[in-house]
């Protein structure tokens, strides 16, 4: 514990709740957004917080989402910070914006408030809008907690616009579970916030977009200037990886919170098995690891906090060596034998030692990750660490889909 | 550590203090303004109307237009109330 | 040498007081309606203005290549779906951080009546103070002359062309200026080339009432290229859709419109439309279709301007109501 942190309070708030206020706390200037299911309390929040003065920033209600990225695409190129908020049809909606601002490298910071984005209309929690939009070129953070929702905003703020990185930041919770949820929260002091972001007052100032400076945005690139600008974006999302490590140990000094930078390790240094997950569903796989445990046997979670750039060094270290790993999906990719994280992780399967992957599909479609269904993935990783025959992928919540995979 | 090769910064961004960029539109023309001075009576139509702006006041109260980017359009002799100015084939100056 | 007979200079240099931001060579077509336009703004508004851009007929000029550019002004090189949110949040953070700016949101027909229309209509409903100009050259031309929402009828282009079974565009076009006016902003105006001594007045107006507002105006600049027109006819044109009341001259104050421009006798649209080919397949039928059409529009409007000179403004519309 450091002797700057200040006492500060608890207060039981909605995960919603957490990003509103972890945005106030970032003292934006301009905030643009439209209400979503079940993002709407958010920007109830800041409304309120704005109307009571406790908020100095300019409030714009835009007309759609799309219009609310490129609102703050404009005002944080202009030399703003900026906040905004949105959800699965809200997030594709404003997509065309939300590539425009990772080309136009705009510091945006925003929360995403995961939700089902199938073709049909749903009102449920998932991740498939964060797997839809993954490779627009913005940071993407996940939250497992609503206390780690306010702390990875002010953290995605203090990476976004670093001068180093200058990389929009999504942090992404799980609408529902999260969103709607009550938990106690340490709510910071205005100063100590203050405190932990006055070290990008003392950095270069970005370039930015002012009248009579005769600097334009948005310029083409031609012969090699594209590729150029594309392969400065690339190395970018890479320095963040290391930079998002730092900026953990940063927060642990002012706040004396720490979760690890780009994975967060529970219970993995003795584990021959470990599970690999995202968002709300780690509090859930935490609590069965630790009756687990009490059975004696060794199985861990690697929390993956950082979702892209992907953090597959990170990822490799923590694993390299497992016999089992099951990685969890709360989405689909289409024409794999299995998940998209999983299939991303899969990649780096050469890389770990022997380790073997599965997959596990669940958590979508209105269904709920239980401590029964974590108990059923746990059985199947340690059967696959035992040497058992265990299928590739398994849709946990749907056994028909483990019968009937569509090929003829 | 990435070049900077083609952009100054990080992201799309050009610097008008750099040397603008400039197009030889006077060679796209195939016709070319011709300015009977003895006509002009310098109202300033044709520098008004020009798109390009290439219609540059002389000395002796008349407009002449500046041949490097001069595109060719004819709108300063439409537009000239004493059809002073007559659209000549670039033809007719080749030495 | 007898005294050569002058005439005085035209009132419109008094107005051009700023230099030419933009480079000499730049690409547009000769007699490109838009490019007249561009050139004319910052001179009489000023070379600190920031102007956004879209993809369009403007963006190979008004956005630069690599480092480079083509002008001095500060710009914002933009997707046409966002044009109105993205000067939304330039001038919002200006005010902020209290920059005194003029933001210039500057687009084509395509952007503003259609693809960006939206935001648009966000942007005047929620008062932000700048000034959006549309060019409207009746069609999506930098994509090679199709057909959009302020294409009038009869019109060919490339997706509205003259078949056995089509011929033409077969609907009516939107009023822009009309919509835009109806928000009761606190500036809406046409204009157009032949007339600039107005469009330059109109442009320091807007100028001014930004400060209570949004400010929309609507300029008529015609493509001789997508239009089948002879290039040195681009400012006759505009002078026939004047004439012809095809495209009137009028402004409006939060609304209450009032005629800058009354042409006592308006002369058959077909001055204006035997001036390009892409009418040159209209049967007598189709002309009366337009003329209708355009008599219609010109009544509404007419119609709308008298009443409207009736009109009290509210208290609140004054001052803008409660402070943005």
């Amino acid at each position: 514990m450091n002797a700057t942190a200040t006492p500060s309070n608890i207060k039981v708030i909605t995960g919603n709740a957490a990003a509103a206020i972890a945005a106030k706390l970032a003292r934006p200037d301009v905030v643009a957004a439209y209400p979503i299911t079940p993002q709407t309390e958010v920007i109830e929040q800041i409304s309120s917080f704005h109307a009571s003065g406790d908020m100095d920033c300019e409030l714009i209600t835009v007309e759609g989402e799309n219009s609310a990225m490129n609102a703050v695409m404009a005002a944080s190129l202009a030399g703003g910070r900026v906040f905004t908020a949105s959800s699965s049809w809200g997030l594709v909606f404003m997509y065309d914006a939300v590539l425009a601002t990772a080309g136009a490298r705009a510091p945006v910071v925003m929360v995403n408030v995961n939700r089902e984005t199938p073709g049909i209309i749903a009102v449920s929690s998932g991740q498939q809008d964060m797997i839809s939009t993954r490779d627009a070129g913005w940071i993407f953070l996940i939250a497992e907690n609503c206390q780690e929702i306010l702390d990875l905003v002010l953290q995605a703020y203090r990476l976004a616009e670093d001068y180093d990185i200058q990389v929009p930041v999504m942090v992404h919770y799980d609408g529902f579970f999260l969103s709607y949820l009550s938990e106690g929260v340490e709510i910071p002091e205005q100063e100590t916030v203050d405190q932990f972001l006055s070290v990008l007052a003392s950095q270069p100032k970005r370039t930015m977009l002012r009248p009579g400076e005769k600097l334009g945005v948005g310029t083409h690139g031609i012969l090699g200037g594209y590729m150029e600008l594309r392969h400065k974006h690339v190395t970018a999302m890479e320095r963040s990886k290391a930079k998002f490590d730092a900026i953990d140990g940063e927060f642990a000094d002012v706040f004396g919170r720490s979760y690890g930078g780009q994975l967060e390790e529970y219970r993995t240094d003795d584990a021959d098995m470990v599970l690999v997950g995202s968002g709300s569903m780690c509090g859930t796989i935490k609590s069965v690891i630790d009756d687990q445990r009490e059975k004696g046997n060794r199985i861990g979670l690697v929390k993956i906090r950082m979702y892209r750039p992907f953090p597959h060094q990170a990822l490799i270290k923590a694993l390299k060596g497992k016999k089992a790993i099951g990685v969890v999906d709360r989405s689909l990719a289409f024409g794999f034998d299995g998940g998209p994280i999983y299939t991303e992780l899969k990649a780096f399967e050469t890389r770990l030692g022997g380790a073997k992957l599965v997959s596990f599909i669940d958590g979508i479609a209105n269904t709920d990750i239980t401590k029964t269904n974590v108990e059923q993935m746990i059985r199947m990783t340690k059967d696959l660490s035992d040497g058992r025959d265990v299928p590739e992928v398994t849709w946990v919540s749907y056994p028909e889909a483990n019968k009937d995979k569509g090929e003829k | 550590m990435p070049s900077n090769q083609f952009f100054n910064h990080e992201g799309p961004w050009s610097d008008a203090t750099e040397p603008l960029m400039c197009t030889d539109t006077g060679d796209w023309r195939t016709k070319r303004p011709v300015v009977d001075k003895e006509k002009c009576i310098f109202c300033g139509f044709c520098a008004i109307y020009c798109p390009v702006q290439v219609m540059e006041m002389t000395a002796d109260s008349c407009f002449e237009p500046d041949l490097g980017f001069c595109k060719g359009c004819g709108i300063c002799a439409k537009e000239c109330p004493k059809n002073a100015i007559t659209m000549v084939s670039e033809g007719e100056f080749v030495s | 040498m007898a005294e050569k007979k002058k005439g005085r200079l035209t009132n419109v240099l008094d107005y051009l007081k700023h230099d030419d931001p933009f480079s000499k060579g730049v690409a547009f077509c000769p007699g490109c309606g838009l490019e007249l336009l561009l050139r004319f703004i910052p001179r009489v508004l000023g070379n600190d203005i920031v102007i956004t851009g879209t993809p369009s007929c403007s963006a190979p000029v008004l956005l630069g290549q690599n480092r480079q550019s083509w002008h001095t002004l500060s710009y914002f090189g933009t997707l046409m779906t966002g044009a109105a949110a993205n000067a939304t949040g330039l001038v919002r953070y200006y005010k902020k951080a209290g920059i005194d700016n003029t933001v210039v949101c500057f687009n084509g027909d395509g952007t503003a009546n259609d693809i960006g229309f939206g935001n648009l209509s966000g942007a005047a409903e929620r008062n932000e103070p700048f000034i959006y100009i549309c060019y409207d050259n009746e069609g999506y031309m930098n994509t090679g002359i199709q057909k959009s929402g302020t294409t009038p009828y009869g019109a060919t282009t490339t997706t509205t062309p003259y078949g056995t079974v089509h011929r033409g565009k077969n609907l009516r076009r939107m009023n822009l200026g009309l919509k835009m006016a109806m928000n009761k902003i606190p500036y809406t105006a046409t204009a157009t080339l032949s007339d600039l001594e107005d469009l330059a007045k109109k442009l320091l107006k807007a100028k001014k009432a930004k400060e209570r507002g949004f400010c929309f105006l609507h300029v008529f600049a015609p493509c001789p290229t997508g239009w089948g027109a002879d290039p040195a006819d681009t400012i006759e044109i505009c002078r026939q859709a004047v004439k012809s009341n095809y495209f009137p001259l009028w402004e409006a104050e939060n609304g209450k419109i009032r005629m800058t421009k009354t042409v006592k006798k308006p002369k058959p649209v077909s001055n204006y439309t035997r001036m390009m080919k892409k009418f040159n397949h209209m049967t007598e039928k189709d002309m009366k279709i337009l003329q209708d059409d355009v008599e219609y529009e010109y009544c509404l409007l007419g119609g709308l301007s008298v009443l409207e000179a009736e009109c009290h403004l509210p208290v609140s519309a004054e001052d803008g109501g409660e402070k943005l």
